[in-house]
């Protein structure tokens, strides 16, 4: 077994502000007082443990928000969403991961390779990480925290890592803490050297027996985290913004987030939302549908920019939401051998259906369409709109014309003769047409058609296809174009 | 400088003559009529470029010019193009609906249709450029009142990326302005059925003499017993009035 050990320092400060760029010194307080900052505010003498009022006192420009272990929990289960696409063995600490790599070591290139991939990619999610890796999960961590970088991969090797680590880096309470240093420990090593009589008798037998866990001596069960199967991730701004752009971003983070996850569990979905909430008003909600099953964080971009862009906000945003429900599991595609794809018959069909779902998230889901057709014989009633690549295949028909008005239009009749722009000569006709009977009771619309079709030409030579209704008061409609 | 001397020095690799036949990069799709291809630079549409069709008339055969090319374009059975099922026939703003039994009639698999409904010019550009950057149609025909010379441009530049036809309608008015399409052809009616093509402009040596193109569907087409009254054989052959 490996285990890489991630553990995020000032993890209740970055919990609360990732994502986020601030102009201020941070810190984040508990029981009023200081318990993590950023460096901006140790430079202005902000100091751990400090009292809220003194901490103010030094920097009155210093941003205090209250420790939310809420948040804590949903920030640290987003990185286990990027951390399950390298490992499905991946374990919640209080302030990081812990992730079983052995298996993946190989299919990533290499350890190095593995180590540089999830580190960008707990970077592209807004994560400060230090790492170590040794074969058991507690000298992970240790080194983690007291000697971030090292790779130890033989066990034999771990007293000698470990001896220098100091007992800072060890997880344990201050009480502990007080006792070993008392007794003259400074190092890991040094509490290695003591008794384990003497320890048990000072109530300190725990201290030996993690110990004997972090050298691989003593088995150190751990449960592997499972991911809920529903998507949803909250991101604030720090400002309340208007601009697409800073908005686009945001989301960008949230569908990179939702992706990772779900590539980690083969799934894809079909549809998610996006809220974006605001301080006064009720949250505005977009609807992302990307017709078929996909995790391609690339695709629903596109869609959200969209979206984004036709977008009235009533007022500015302060904070994104992503949900999603409903997977669907998704099969990865095979990448070629020289990175690039031939463009296979799915491909084509997938580049179709983007299209459309592109063209429809801008101009709207009603004027991108195709047309079907109707077993009816009256031209208006053939053919109807349908969703592209739902349509039935029309019949032929002789005499038809390419250009269809939607309603038939009324022509002016001098004399008895159909007029547009001119008196028009008819060359061919008549086609009676008789159906729709039974639409005739709806009084609106006459449904019932009578009529006796012509191809006529105007005075431009244009040709058209003309009707006169056979009951009166026989009036002349145009009805289509020979274009 | 005698004549001989002079044709020798036209053989120079670096010498362009005025009136040579052209050879666009990609090859060209037959348009289905002799007199055209003919006409055209490498023997029909141009591939990869962008063709204006330049007419302000509805109903005298301009879209039956297209006809031979979208029915090619949307034929599933040519051998090695399979994949043709999955691609679309983009018409952006169209003025009317198609009719789809003439389509039909045509030859045209309808199901492959894809029609776009955009109002502004900047919505058409947009939507034609989509269509062309997605490398899911085989063709796209667009229909375009009042657009800027950088919109042309900027589609331009989108279909010689995509590799297929392009066919924008324009008001015949447009001719006047300068534009980067390849081919241009003005089109208006010169008799009953018979479709007179100007072409404006096209690459090497200009053409001097209009087409003049009787489409199939002009052909005048005989009265027959039409397939509504054939469905009713009860009804009587309706009374021509005098009005023919």
């Amino acid at each position: 077994m490996l285990w890489l050990a991630l553990v995020f320092p000032d993890w209740p400060l970055q919990a609360l502000f990732r994502n986020q760029a601030h102009a201020q010194p941070l810190a984040v307080a508990e029981r009023q007082r200081v318990l993590a900052l950023d460096a901006a505010a140790l430079a202005q003498g902000v100091r751990a443990g400090q009292g809220l009022a003194d901490a103010l006192a030094v920097a009155p420009t210093l941003l205090v928000r209250p420790r939310s272990g809420d948040a804590e929990c949903r920030a640290l289960r987003d990185a286990a969403g990027c951390a399950l696409r390298y490992t499905p063995g991946v374990v919640l600490e209080t302030d990081g991961l812990l992730m079983e790599i052995a298996g993946s070591v190989k299919l990533f290139g290499g350890l190095d390779p593995l180590l540089r991939q999830v580190r960008s990619d707990l970077a592209a999610a807004g994560f400060r990480a230090l790492s170590a890796c040794a074969p058991a999960p507690r000298a992970a961590r240790w080194l983690a925290r007291g000697a971030p970088g090292r790779c130890v991969t033989d066990i034999g090797a771990l007293p000698a890592a470990l001896a220098p680590l100091p007992l800072q880096s060890m997880e344990i309470d201050a009480r502990m803490h007080a006792l070993l240093a008392d007794s003259g420990a400074q190092k890991v090593g040094d509490v290695m050297q003591l008794p384990r009589d003497a320890l048990a008798r000072r109530d300190a037998a725990g201290v030996r027996r993690m110990i004997d866990q972090a050298l691989g001596r003593l088995a150190d069960p751990r449960s592997y985290f499972e991911m809920p199967r529903r998507i949803d991730g909250r991101l604030e701004l720090p400002v309340p913004r208007y601009d697409v752009d800073v908005l686009l971003f945001a989301a960008n983070r949230l569908l990179n987030a939702c992706c990772s996850q779900l590539a980690a569990v083969h799934a894809g979905i079909e549809s998610c939302q996006l809220e974006l909430e605001h301080e006064h008003h009720p949250p505005t909600s977009l609807i992302l549908t990307l017709g078929t099953p996909s995790r391609d964080a690339r695709r629903m971009a596109l869609l959200a920019r969209e979206h984004l862009a036709r977008l009235a906000l009533p007022e500015a945003v302060s904070a994104l939401r992503l949900q999603a429900d409903g997977w669907v599991s998704l099969t990865g595609g095979t990448a070629d051998l020289f990175g690039t794809q031939a463009p296979a018959p799915g491909q084509r069909r997938e580049a179709g259906v983007l299209l459309v779902e592109h063209l429809r998230a801008r101009l709207g889901r009603d004027r991108v369409h195709a047309l079907s057709a109707c077993a009816d014989h009256r031209p208006e009633r053939a053919q109807r709109r349908t969703d592209p690549g739902r349509s039935l295949p029309a019949q032929a028909r002789d005499r038809r014309p390419l250009w269809l008005l939607p309603s038939p239009q009324l022509l002016r009749v001098v004399d008895g003769r159909p007029l547009r722009g001119g008196p028009l000569q008819l060359i061919s006709g008549p086609e009676r047409i008789e159906s729709g009977w039974w639409d005739a009771d709806d009084t609106a619309s006459r449904g019932d058609a009578l009529r006796d079709y012509f191809v006529a030409v105007g005075p431009g030579y244009e040709r058209l296809w003309i009707f006169r209704e056979h009951v009166p008061p026989y009036c002349w409609y145009l009805h289509g174009l020979f274009a | 400088m005698t004549a001989l001397s002079l044709a020798a020095q036209l053989r120079h690799p670096a010498v362009w003559c005025a009136g040579d036949e052209v050879q666009p990069p990609h090859p060209c799709i037959p348009t289905g009529h002799a007199a055209l291809d003919a006409a055209l630079p490498g023997g029909g549409w141009p591939v990869g470029e962008m063709t204006e069709l330049l007419t302000d008339c509805c109903g005298h055969g301009e879209l039956s010019l297209l006809l031979p090319l979208m029915v090619n374009a949307s034929n599933t059975t040519n051998a090695g193009e399979a994949d043709r099922r999955d691609c679309w026939l983009a018409w952006v703003a169209p003025p009317h609906a198609p009719g789809l039994s003439a389509l039909a009639a045509a030859g045209l698999h309808t199901s492959r249709l894809l029609l776009i409904e955009a109002g502004t010019a900047g919505e058409r550009a947009w939507s034609l450029r989509q269509a062309l950057r997605s490398a899911a149609c085989t063709v796209v025909v667009g229909w375009l009142d009042r657009i800027d010379g950088a919109m042309l441009r900027r589609l331009q530049l989108a279909v010689r990326e995509a590799a297929i036809p392009l066919i924008l309608f324009r008001p015949a008015s447009e001719a006047r302005s300068a534009s980067p399409a390849a081919v241009r052809l003005l089109l208006s009616a010169s008799a009953p059925g018979v479709l007179r093509i100007d072409i404006l402009k096209r690459r090497g040596r200009p053409a001097s003499q209009p087409i003049h193109l009787s489409s199939g569907c002009a052909a005048t087409p005989q009265p027959t017993a039409t397939a509504a009254s054939q469905h009713r054989p009860g009804a009587t052959t309706p009374a021509l009035a005098l009005i023919a």
